[in-house]
C-alpha cells in the first residue's frame, strides 16, 4: 500500500556485458537490471518486485553515449534523458525525442532516468516510445542466445510487460537519418512532471508542395501499448498537409486509441485529446519542415 | 504614515541563514541516545470493526522492542470542544477511515520497524462505508463516530436582518449551487516526531507541530497526564497550513512507545502516509440565494451549507459556523439567513486549511457575484466596489470592521491587470477573473486564547524572545523581533529568537486564524514596553528627570525635550545588573477581551479584530480544444494595515493563491466506492509546480489598524481566500464556461464548451 | 557490506553500506549531513534533491552503492565557512525562504542551473525547478532569488 523500506538484495558490478549475462543466467527470475533506477528503486519500495539480485549495468563500458553519423544515430541504451535532452544532434534532427526528454519527469529524474529503461519499464504512456516509433528506431538485444534487433514498438507486449526475455539486455537504440521533421506532444494534468494522459509523436517528409511523402504517428497512453495510428497515416500519405487535412486525420488517429477511463483521466477525453494533440503535432512538424528548409 | 526604524523594513529573517544552509533542524533530524525507530500499521478498510489484532509475531521479532495498540491508552476521548470529545489516540473498537493507524511497533532501526509491520496481524469486519454528505444523512445510515448517536457532528443555523423582506426589495434574485472537493493541506515536510520520557516520567516531545498548545492539552487528556507532566519544544516546522494542530497518532504512538520502552522514539512519516490518512480540507456543498437590486447593491443573501469532515469532529463545529459568519464579509449584506450542518464520514479526518472555511465559502460568494454581474450587465469591477466593506461598517452579525482598505485594493488590481484595456481588446481565449476576501486577524474562541511573549534583555544589551508559537515559515519569530527592536529602539540584529519551549514559554493557543502578527505582535509590544519602564526607571535616575520624559531609539535613553542629554541603553542594562543586581524580564499578554466571545448559537459576535482585505484580479489563457487553463498573471491588491515586513508579506500572498491554484484546477483526493483512497501519493496528487502558477504582483494598500501592533493586520490568509472564484470568474470571461463543482478540470471545461457548441 | 568511496562537498568518505541503503539516507544518517530532506521518497517532490557528479539527481532513487566514487554536492557544500554562497544570500534577502523545507533540494536545482545557464530567464528558471515542490511561497520569490543571485555571480 505505502512506500516501504527497501528489502535486502545481493549487489552485482559486472565488468562486462558477457558477465552481466551470466549473472542474469544464473539467477533468471530473482534478478534484476539496475540502469537509471527511477522505475526499479521505487517498485522496490512499494514491494512490488523484490528481486533477490540487482546487476548494475552502469558499470558496463559502452552502453552508454550517443554517435551520430551519415546513416543515423546510435543511442547507448543507458544513455540518461539528461543525455539527450542535452544534444545538439538529436535537439537538431532527430527533434521528437528531444522533445519527450523536455517533457519527461523533472531534472532530477532525467539525471537519473536511461532511454533503455524507459523503453523496457514498458509502460504504455513511456514518453521516448512514440517518438522512436515514429523514427523508425530500432532496439539491440543481446541475449544467451545472441544479438537480435526488433523495432522499438516490438518491445511492448502489454501494460508494464516487456517482450524480451528475462535474460536479455537492452544494449542500444539504432536511428535512421530521417528525411523529414516531427514532433512529440505529451498531455498532462498540470504544466510538468506528470505521466502522459496522451502523448502523439508525428513525422512527416513533405516535397516542395508540402504533399506527405512519408508519415509516422504514433499514439502513448491510449492503449495496452504504445500504437501506431495506420489509418491516420493512410489518411494523410500522398496527401497536402494543411490545417484542415491536419484536423481530419487527427480525426482518424481519434478512432484508432483504445484508451481506459483511470484516476487521471476519462476515455472520452483521451480520444479526443488523440485528435487535438495528432493534430497540433502534424503542424508543428510542418513549421519545423518549413524553418529547417527542404533537400 | 508614520516612518519606523525596523518596522515596515525588509530586515533579514531571523531563520534564512540556518534553513538556506540547511542547518535548521526540523523534527525528523532530530536524534537521541538510544533513539529507537517506530512504525504504523495502516487500516486497509475505509470502515471495519476490528475484531482483533495480533501483535505476538512482531514483538518476538529481533530489535522489536514494543507493539502498541489503541488498547494500551487510557482510553479518554478527546475534542476541541467539551461537547466533541469524539477522538480517541488509535482506534480501539473500529477503524474509520482508510489508512488510520491501528498499530505500532518501536524497534532498533527502521528496516526492523518497518519488517515487524508484516507479521501484525489484524482481523476486521467490514462495515458499510459513508463516504459522502449524502450517505451521511440517509435514513438509516450507518454512524460512523463511535461517541456521537448521529451522523451530524455540528449544526450552525442564524438570521441576521430581515432577509424576506430583503428579497421582496430586490430587482433580481438567483439561486446557484456549489461544490468543492477534498483536498490535502500539502505542506511539503511530513509529520514527524520524536518522544522521549525521563525518570520522573516528565515527557518530551519535539515534533512536526504548529500550535504546541492544542497538542499539550489534548495529549495530556488522552494520556491521562497532568499538564505538568509534559514539555513540548518545537523544531522548525515545514509548513503547516492548519494541517498540524492536533496531536496525530505519530504523537501519540511515540510517547505510548517510549513511555513503554524507556527509550527515546522516533517516528518520521513518509509522505503518502500523510496523503492518505491525514488532515484534509472538508468537502462542501452549498447553495447560495443572493437578491440585489438592479444597480447591483446586495440585498439579501440566504446561504445553506453541508461539510463533509470524516470521522471526527475535530475543528469542524468552527468551520461551519464559520462559513456562515464570513458570508457576511468583504461585500455588505444587510441581511442574512445561514444553515450549515456539519457530518461524519469515513473519509480522511479533516481540519481545516490555510484561509479556513472562508476559502470556500468566498468561492460560492464571488463566483455568486461573478454570475449576477453578468445576468445584471454591471462591470465586474463596478459591482464589486459597490458593495465592498469600508471603514467603521458593522456586519448584520456583529463583526466591526474598523478600517477597510478594500476599495483601493479593488482599484488597484484591476489598474495592474489592466482591466480596462481588457475589455476593449483581448485575444481570443483570455480571460480576468476577480475576486474579493477578507479575513480575520485572529478569532477570539473560547477557554484559554490569549498570546503572551517574555523578553530576556541580557546584560550585553541582547534581549531573547520567547513567545507561545511556532514558526512555521510565516515569519513570525523575525515580526516579533521587528516588533520588539522597534519599541527598544535597538537594532534587529539585537534581538534573538527564542526556543520554542513549553517549560518557558506561556503557550499560546497556536497558529491558526491569521492571528499571530497580530495578538502575539500586540504582546511583542506590551513585552517591549515593560522593559522600557524598568529601563526608563533606571535612566531616570541617571539623568534626573521623570520617566515619562525619556525616549529609546538607536540605543539610547534620551530625554524627548532636550534630546542632546541621554545615555546607552546597554548602561542602563549594566547599571541593572551590575549595580543593582535586577534582572530585566518583559512580560506581556494580548488576549483581545474587548472583543465578543462567539455565541455559537446565535451565531452572533465582533469576533476578531484587524479584518484583513483582499482584491484579486488573475489573467489566463484557456486553451478551446483541450481545455486547459494556464494562468499568466495574477495581481493582489492587499490591505494587511502596516506592512511589517514588506517581503515577507508578499510572500504570504504568493503563496495563499498558489497553493489555492491547486485546489482550484488539479488538487482532488480521490476515493473509491468502499472509501479507500486511490491517488495517495504526488504521482497522482498533483500540486502546483513552479510552472503552474502565475507572476505574481502585490501592490500593498497601506492602512492602520487601530488594534493592531503598529497599525498592522495579518497577512497570512487572506490570498487564500480570494483565488478560487478568481479562477473560475476568469474561465468564464475566457471561455463563457462556468465551473461550480471544483476542481475545474480541463475535462470538465472541455465538455461544458462542447455542450455549448451544441456537440 | 559493501565498501563505498564518497566524496562529498570535497570530503572523501570510505564507508561499509548495505546495498539497500538510498543514498539520501546514507547522506543523513550515516554522514549526519541531514540539510537534504526526505519526504516523498519517490521522487515527484525534489526535497531530496542533490548535485551527483555536479547533475542534480532525486538522492531517493539512487543507491548509496550505486554513488561509489561519485562526488556529491549537498546544500552544506555550498557556503565557504561563514560566506554564503549567492544563492543562498539571494533566497535569504528576496523572500525565497519560508518554511524551509524545500530549501535545500531548490538551491541545488538552481544551483545545476546556473552553472549551465547563468543568465536564465523567468521562464527557464521555474523550468528548471519544476522537480521541487514548494508549498509556501508561491514560487515567485524562489524565482526571483534566483534571477538576483544570476546577476550577483555574472559581476
Amino acid at each position: 500500500m505505502f512506500v516501504r523500506r527497501l528489502p535486502k538484495f545481493d549487489y552485482h558490478t559486472p565488468a562486462s556485458l558477457p558477465e552481466a549475462l551470466k549473472l542474469l543466467s544464473a539467477h533468471g527470475k530473482d534478478a534484476k537490471l539496475l540502469a537509471g533506477g527511477t522505475d526499479l528503486i521505487l517498485a522496490m519500495k512499494q514491494h512490488t518486485v523484490a528481486p533477490g539480485h540487482l546487476i548494475n549495468l552502469k558499470t558496463i563500458p559502452g552502453l552508454s553515449g550517443i554517435k551520430a553519423d551519415a546513416k543515423g544515430l546510435t543511442i547507448g541504451a543507458l544513455t540518461t534523458m539528461a543525455e539527450i535532452e542535452g544534444s545538439t544532434i538529436i535537439k537538431e534532427t532527430y527533434t521528437p525525442l528531444w522533445d519527450a526528454a523536455c517533457v519527461m519527469a523533472s531534472p532530477q529524474v532525467r539525471t537519473l532516468a536511461t532511454i533503455g529503461g524507459n523503453l523496457v519499464s514498458a509502460v504504455p504512456s513511456a514518453d521516448t516510445a512514440p517518438p522512436l516509433m515514429v523514427l523508425s528506431a530500432q532496439a539491440h538485444i543481446t541475449g544467451p542466445a545472441g544479438e537480435r534487433t526488433c523495432p522499438v514498438e516490438a518491445l511492448f507486449a502489454g501494460p508494464s510487460a516487456c517482450s524480451i526475455a528475462p535474460g536479455d539486455v537492452v544494449t542500444r537504440i539504432t536511428i535512421p537519418l530521417p528525411a523529414g521533421k516531427g514532433a512529440y506532444l505529451k498531455l498532462m494534468r498540470r504544466a510538468a512532471l506528470d505521466l502522459a494522459l496522451v502523448g502523439v509523436a508525428a513525422y512527416v517528409n513533405l516535397d516542395a508542395k508540402n504533399v506527405c511523402t512519408d508519415v509516422k504517428i504514433a499514439l502513448g497512453a491510449v492503449a495496452p501499448t504504445p500504437i501506431r495510428a495506420t489509418a491516420a497515416e493512410a489518411a494523410l500519405l500522398g496527401k497536402v498537409l494543411t490545417e484542415e487535412t491536419a484536423a481530419q486525420v487527427g480525426k482518424v488517429a481519434g478512432t484508432e486509441c483504445r484508451p481506459i477511463t483511470d484516476v487521471r483521466a476519462s476515455q472520452e477525453y483521451r480520444c479526443s485529446m488523440v485528435e487535438v494533440l495528432t493534430k497540433r503535432a502534424l503542424l508543428q512538424a510542418m513549421n519545423r519542415a518549413a524553418q529547417g528548409g527542404k533537400k | 504614515m508614520a516612518e519606523y526604524e525596523v518596522v515596515g523594513k525588509p530586515v533579514e529573517r531571523t531563520d534564512g541563514r540556518v534553513k538556506a544552509t540547511g542547518k535548521a533542524r526540523y523534527a525528523g533530524d532530530l536524534v537521541a541516545p538510544g533513539m529507537l525507530h517506530g512504525k504504523i500499521l495502516r487500516s486497509p478498510h475505509a470502515h471495519a470493526k476490528i475484531l482483533n489484532i495480533d501483535t505476538s509475531k512482531a514483538s518476538k521479532l529481533p530489535g522489536v522492542m514494543a507493539v502498541i495498540t489503541g488498547k494500551d491508552f487510557p482510553g479518554i476521548p478527546f475534542g476541541t470542544r467539551p461537547d466533541t470529545r469524539d477522538q480517541i489516540p488509535m482506534p480501539i473498537t473500529k477503524v474509520h477511515h482508510f489508512g488510520e493507524g491501528v498499530a505500532a511497533v518501536a524497534a532498533i532501526d527502521e528496516d526492523t520497524a518497518d519488517a515487524a509491520l508484516d507479521l501484525i496481524t489484524v482481523e476486521y469486519e467490514e462495515l458499510p462505508v459513508v463516504l459522502t454528505a449524502e450517505d451521511a444523512l440517509a435514513p438509516g445510515a450507518p454512524l460512523v463516530n463511535e461517541f456521537c448517536k448521529s451522523n451530524v457532528a455540528y449544526t450552525s443555523d442564524f438570521v441576521f436582518g430581515d432577509p424576506e423582506e430583503g428579497f421582496k426589495q430586490s430587482d433580481y434574485i438567483k439561486e446557484e449551487t456549489f461544490s468543492s472537493q477534498r483536498v490535502a493541506v500539502g505542506f511539503i515536510e511530513p509529520h514527524a516526531c520524536l518522544a522521549e520520557v525521563d525518570a520522573t516520567g516528565r515527557v518530551l516531545l519535539q515534533g512536526s507541530k504548529q500550535s504546541p498548545y492544542p497538542t499539550w492539552r489534548h495529549m495530556c487528556r488522552a494520556l491521562d497526564l497532568p499538564l505538568s507532566k509534559m514539555r513540548l519544544v518545537t523544531p522548525f516546522v515545514g509548513g503547516a497550513f492548519s494541517g498540524k494542530h492536533d496531536p496525530f497518532d505519530v504523537d501519540f504512538a511515540a510517547v505510548k512507545l517510549a513511555q513503554i520502552t524507556n527509550r527515546p522514539v522516533k517516528i518520521v512519516l513518509n509522505y503518502d502516509e500523510v496523503l492518505a490518512a491525514y488532515r484534509q480540507r472538508n468537502a462542501m456543498n452549498a447553495t447560495l440565494k443572493m437578491g440585489l437590486k438592479k444597480n447591483g447593491k446586495i440585498m439579501a443573501l440566504k446561504a445553506e451549507c453541508v461539510l463533509e469532515g470524516g470521522p471526527i469532529a475535530g475543528i469542524g463545529p468552527f468551520n461551519i459556523y464559520f462559513f456562515g459568519a464570513w458570508l457576511n464579509l468583504p461585500y455588505k449584506v444587510p441581511a442574512i439567513e445561514y444553515h450549515g450542518k456539519l457530518v461524519y464520514s469515513n473519509r480522511a479526518p479533516c481540519g481545516t486549511v490555510r484561509g479556513q472555511e472562508i476559502v470556500l465559502a468566498q468561492y460560492a460568494v464571488d463566483s455568486m457575484i461573478g454570475i449576477v454581474a453578468e445576468d445584471l450587465g454591471i462591470d465586474q469591477v463596478e459591482i464589486r466596489a459597490i458593495n465592498a466593506a469600508t471603514d467603521n461598517w458593522t456586519t448584520a452579525n456583529g463583526i466591526v470592521i474598523d478600517v477597510s482598505g478594500l476599495p483601493e485594493c479593488i482599484e488597484k488590481s484591476a489598474q495592474t491587470i489592466g482591466w480596462k484595456e481588457s475589455r476593449k481588446a483581448r485575444p481570443k481565449g483570455r480571460g480576468i477573473g476577480f475576486s474579493c476576501a477578507s479575513h480575520p486577524s485572529g478569532v477570539r474562541l473560547g477557554g484559554h486564547f490569549g498570546s503572551s511573549v517574555l523578553l530576556k534583555l541580557q546584560e550585553d544589551g541582547k534581549v531573547i524572545l520567547t513567545h507561545g508559537g511556532t514558526e512555521i515559515g510565516q515569519g513570525c519569530n523575525t515580526v516579533f523581533c521587528q516588533m520588539a527592536a522597534e519599541v527598544l529602539g535597538i537594532p534587529f540584529e539585537d534581538v534573538i529568537q527564542g526556543p520554542s519551549d513549553s517549560d518557558t514559554a506561556i503557550l499560546d493557543s497556536g497558529m491558526f486564524s491569521d492571528r499571530c502578527t497580530f495578538w502575539d505582535g500586540n504582546a511583542t509590544i506590551a513585552a517591549a514596553n515593560d522593559l522600557k519602564r524598568q529601563l526608563a526607571e533606571i535612566a531616570a535616575q541617571e539623568l534626573k528627570v521623570d520617566p515619562k520624559e525619556l525616549e529609546f531609539k538607536k540605543g539610547n535613553i534620551y530625554i524627548k525635550s532636550n534630546p542632546e542629554k541621554g545615555m546607552n541603553l546597554l548602561k542602563a542594562v549594566r547599571i541593572a545588573y551590575y549595580d543593582l543586581g535586577t534582572p530585566l524580564y518583559g512580560r506581556g499578554y494580548w488576549a483581545a477581551t474587548d472583543i465578543d466571545l462567539v455565541d455559537w448559537k446565535t451565531g452572533r459576535g465582533n469576533l476578531a479584530h484587524g479584518i484583513d482585505f483582499i482584491a484579486t484580479a488573475i489573467e489566463m489563457d484557456v486553451d478551446r480544444e483541450t481545455g486547459q487553463v494556464r494562468l499568466i498573471r495574477a495581481a493582489h491588491g492587499d490591505d494587511a494595515g502596516q506592512p511589517i515586513h514588506p517581503v515577507m508579506l508578499e510572500g504570504q500572498v504568493n503563496g495563499g493563491s498558489a497553493h489555492m491554484t491547486g485546489h482550484a484546477l488539479m488538487e482532488d483526493s480521490l476515493y473509491d466506492e468502499k472509501g479507500r483512497m486511490l491517488n495517495f501519493s504526488w504521482r497522482d496528487y498533483k500540486q502546483p509546480t513552479a510552472l503552474d502558477v502565475p507572476e505574481y504582483i502585490v501592490d500593498h494598500v497601506h492602512t492602520h489598524d487601530p488594534y493592531g501592533p503598529f497599525g498592522a493586520k495579518g497577512a497570512g490568509e487572506a490570498s487564500s481566500c480570494s483565488s478560487l472564484a478568481a479562477i473560475a470568474n476568469g474561465v468564464y470571461d475566457a471561455v463563457g464556461v462556468r465551473i461550480k463543482d471544483l476542481p475545474i478540470t480541463a475535462e470538465k471545461i472541455l465538455a461544458e464548451l462542447k455542450k455549448k457548441e451544441g456537440k | 557490506m559493501i565498501p563505498l568511496t564518497l566524496t562529498v562537498n570535497g570530503v572523501t568518505y570510505t564507508i561499509n553500506v548495505e546495498p539497500n541503503r538510498t543514498l539520501v539516507d546514507v547522506l543523513r544518517d550515516v554522514l549526519g549531513l541531514t540539510g537534504t530532506k526526505k519526504s516523498c521518497n519517490e521522487g515527484e517532490c525534489g526535497a531530496c534533491t542533490v548535485l551527483m557528479d555536479d547533475k542534480p539527481v532525486a538522492s531517493c532513487l539512487v543507491l548509496a552503492v550505486d554513488a561509489d566514487k561519485k562526488s556529491i554536492t549537498t546544500i552544506e557544500g555550498l557556503a565557504m565557512g561563514e560566506d554564503l554562497h549567492p544563492l543562498q544570500v539571494a533566497f535569504v534577502r528576496n523572500g525565497g525562504i519560508q518554511c524551509g523545507y524545500c530549501t535545500p533540494g531548490m538551491i541545488m536545482s538552481a544551483k545545476a542551473l546556473l552553472d549551465h545557464n547563468p543568465d536564465p530567464t523567468p521562464l527557464q528558471v521555474r523550468t528548471a525547478l519544476v522537480g521541487n515542490l514548494c508549498r509556501c511561497t508561491g514560487y515567485q520569490q524562489i524565482v526571483d532569488s534566483v534571477i538576483a543571485a544570476a546577476k550577483a555571480m555574472r559581476k
